[in-house]
This record gives C-alpha cells, sequence and structure tokens, in this order.
C-alpha cells in the first residue's frame, strides 16, 4: 500500500472510529502500537513506563477521535497527542526519570542486540554502545528536541510532518533535530574516545 | 572548529543535508561550499556516521500486554476532573440537573422579583405579612380571605370546646 493510500485508510479508520466502531480502532492500534511504544520509550526510557504512556496515548485517540478531521494525516494527530501527552507527564514529574536504556540495564539485555559492523570500517560504534551513546544523550536534550529527535531518527517522519505534530515551524524542527542528531553524534565520539564515564556495575 | 564561511553558517544545514530535507537552492550553496570547509566536510561525515548506526539500532517492541490493556481500558470509566466531566454529561444526571438548574433560576426570579411587587393595598399588604401562611394554605385549596380567616381561628375553636 502506498504512503498515500494508507494514510487514506488510516483517515477512513479512524472516522469510523469517532462514530464508535471499535474494529477499526483496533485495526489503527495495531498498526501504529509499535511506532508509538518506541516513541514512549525513547522519550523517557524506560519499558515499562513506555507501555504506560502508549496506553494513555491510545486511550486519548479514541475518546477524542471525533475531534480528528480527515485533513490532517492520522499519523500527524496520532503523533500530536502522543507528544503532549509525554511532554505533560513529564512535565507533570509523573516521568522524571533518569534516562536509561535496556543497553544501560545489566539484567535485561536488549531482545535483539545488534552486532558491530565489521564490514564498515567508519562506523564508530554500534549495538549497545551507541545505544548508550544515544541514551545520554536523549538524557540531556530538552523535551522538544527528544521528541523531534524521536520522530525523525526512529519513526522516519519528515520534517513537515514532525513540525504539524509539534505545532512548530519546519525551521524550528530543522534546528531541534540539527541539535539533537549533533549532541548524539558527539557523545558517540566521547565514547569511542573513552570520555564517557564508565557503566555502572561494570 | 567551525564553519569557515565568514558571510553564512553552513553547519546548522548539515543534518537536514544528510536527511535530505534541504531546498535545492541550499542544498547547492552548500555543496559548493564543502569542498572549501574542512570543518563542515568533518561534522558532516560524523552526522553521516551517527545516523546509518542508528537506522542499525535494534527497536523497541512493546509487550503482548499493551494490547489487551489498551482494548480493555476503552470503556472504562475516566478519572480524575475528565471522568467528572463524563459523569455529569450523561443523560441520567444531565437531564434531571437541568431540571433542578431551571428551577433554582425560576426560584431565583421569583424571589429577586419580590420586593418589586405592589404592596400600596392593605388586602396585598396583609397577604405579603403572611405569605408563609398563605403558601401552606395554598396546598389546602383556599383562597378566600373569610375562609383563611376562619382557619386562622380553629385553634380558639379547640380551646373552648
Amino acid at each position: 500500500m502506498t504512503g498515500n493510500a494508507e494514510a487514506d485508510a488510516d483517515a477512513e479508520l479512524m472516522l469510523k472510529v469517532a462514530a464508535g466502531d471499535k474494529g477499526a480502532f483496533t485495526a489503527l492500534f495495531d498498526r501504529y502500537q509499535a511506532s508509538v511504544a518506541r516513541f514512549a520509550f525513547r522519550f523517557v526510557g524506560d519499558r515499562a513506563k513506555a507501555e504506560e504512556l502508549a496506553q494513555d496515548i491510545f486511550v486519548k485517540v479514541y475518546r477524542n477521535a471525533k475531534s480528528y478531521r480527515p485533513s490532517a494525516k492520522f499519523k500527524t494527530f496520532l503523533f500530536r497527542v502522543a507528544t503532549n501527552h509525554c511532554l505533560n507527564e513529564v512535565r507533570r514529574g509523573e516521568y522524571k526519570v533518569p534516562h536509561r536504556t535496556e543497553a544501560k540495564d545489566e539484567e535485561s539485555p536488549p531482545r535483539e542486540p545488534a552486532a558491530p559492523s565489521a564490514s564498515e570500517p567508519d562506523q564508530l560504534v554500534a549495538g549497545k554502545e551507541l545505544e548508550r551513546a544515544v541514551a545520554v544523550a536523549l538524557g540531556e536534550m530538552s523535551d522538544r528536541e527528544r521528541a523531534a529527535f524521536t520522530m525523525c531518527r526512529f519513526e522516519g517522519m519528515a520534517y513537515r510532518e514532525i513540525a504539524e505534530s509539534l505545532s512548530a515551524s519546519e525551521a524550528a524542527v530543522k534546528s531541534l533535530i540539527h541539535r539533537a542528531t549533533l549532541a548524539v553524534a558527539k557523545r558517540v565520539e566521547e565514547l569511542q574516545a573513552g570520555l564517557l564515564p564508565a557503566r555502572s556495575g561494570t | 572548529m567551525s564553519c569557515a564561511n565568514k558571510s553564512r553558517d553552513f553547519e546548522p544545514e548539515l543534518t537536514a543535508f544528510v536527511d535530505g530535507e534541504l531546498p535545492p537552492a541550499d542544498r547547492d550553496a552548500l555543496e559548493q561550499h564543502l569542498p572549501s570547509c574542512a570543518s563542515c566536510r568533518q561534522t558532516l561525515a560524523l552526522l553521516q556516521r551517527t545516523v546509518q548506526g542508528l537506522s542499525a539500532l535494534p527497536a523497541f517492541e512493546p509487550s503482548a500486554a499493551l494490547r489487551r490493556q489498551v482494548l480493555s481500558k476503552l470503556d472504562a470509566p475516566r478519572s480524575g476532573l475528565a471522568g467528572l466531566w463524563q459523569w455529569l454529561r450523561a443523560p441520567r444526571v444531565l437531564m434531571p440537573s437541568f431540571g433542578l438548574v431551571a428551577a433554582a433560576v425560576v426560584a431565583a426570579v421569583f424571589v429577586t422579583r419580590e420586593p418589586a411587587l405592589p404592596v400600596d393595598e392593605p388586602d396585598q399588604l396583609e397577604l405579603a405579612a403572611n405569605m408563609e401562611v398563605v403558601e401552606d394554605y395554598e396546598l389546602l385549596g383556599l383562597s378566600d380571605l373569610e375562609d383563611l380567616e376562619v382557619v386562622q381561628n380553629l385553634h380558639e375553636l379547640e380551646a373552648h370546646p
């Protein structure tokens, strides 16, 4: 299915959700649950909290379905709800936790550890080490930088879509993504140079 | 190190360049600038490696419980102010509440207008002075002043059988 056709199908499903069709909601949930959970996970850096946030976000989408207008792409609407919810919860202090990822958690290793690529000499770090650099950088970013970076790098959203989700200009999004990506890149450099603090418990 | 171009700093454009998000004119200008700026070339290489590495990171996958938990919450009552608002909007609450509010408004209008009633006639003055009694007697279906006087003096008859 092409992007536009998929967007149209999403819009049709969402209109059915607004009319009370739970089956349509389930179809949208199945299509986007991984994206929303990934976004929340990068936002708070904790698996359990990310799933709590994802739950709340989807329930909000269901209850606010009547406010959806098909002129907006469903994914943009969904990530606007997701961003606002995550920002509000973090600002309320509900999820003010040290940013931490599975790569830092010695007791629960990642499900699919990525092996460093020996075939790419330019690759600075990979797998757990890169995950660690990302976690440190994400924890130091502003909330909006983290939201923009996550939508861009892990969801592959275009700057225009991210701008709509954040209610910001494309120029502002370009700046947010540049600062965030550069911050991660510098953490990767530091990691390679041995400047990042040693991992706890190692 | 920083961008060597004194008239325009190209460094903030580099990530958008990597992402293919620069407008053609800006992309062309940056491509012309790069051969002369070691700083931008170095930063660009770092950004490209980082973006490439990020795309290879394992994706977070939600647990199977997420679906069940979300679907079970769809019809659950809301909590907090949103829940209170939802409860207030329910027809079983809204309609009686509307009736009560309407009654309160009518009563308020009646009470606020009471001092404006014309009370210059003696009969009306007496009625106004005994409004509570009159209201009780209205329940009995009595409206004539003579009947009201009889009812008012019933206790004297009881005291003298």
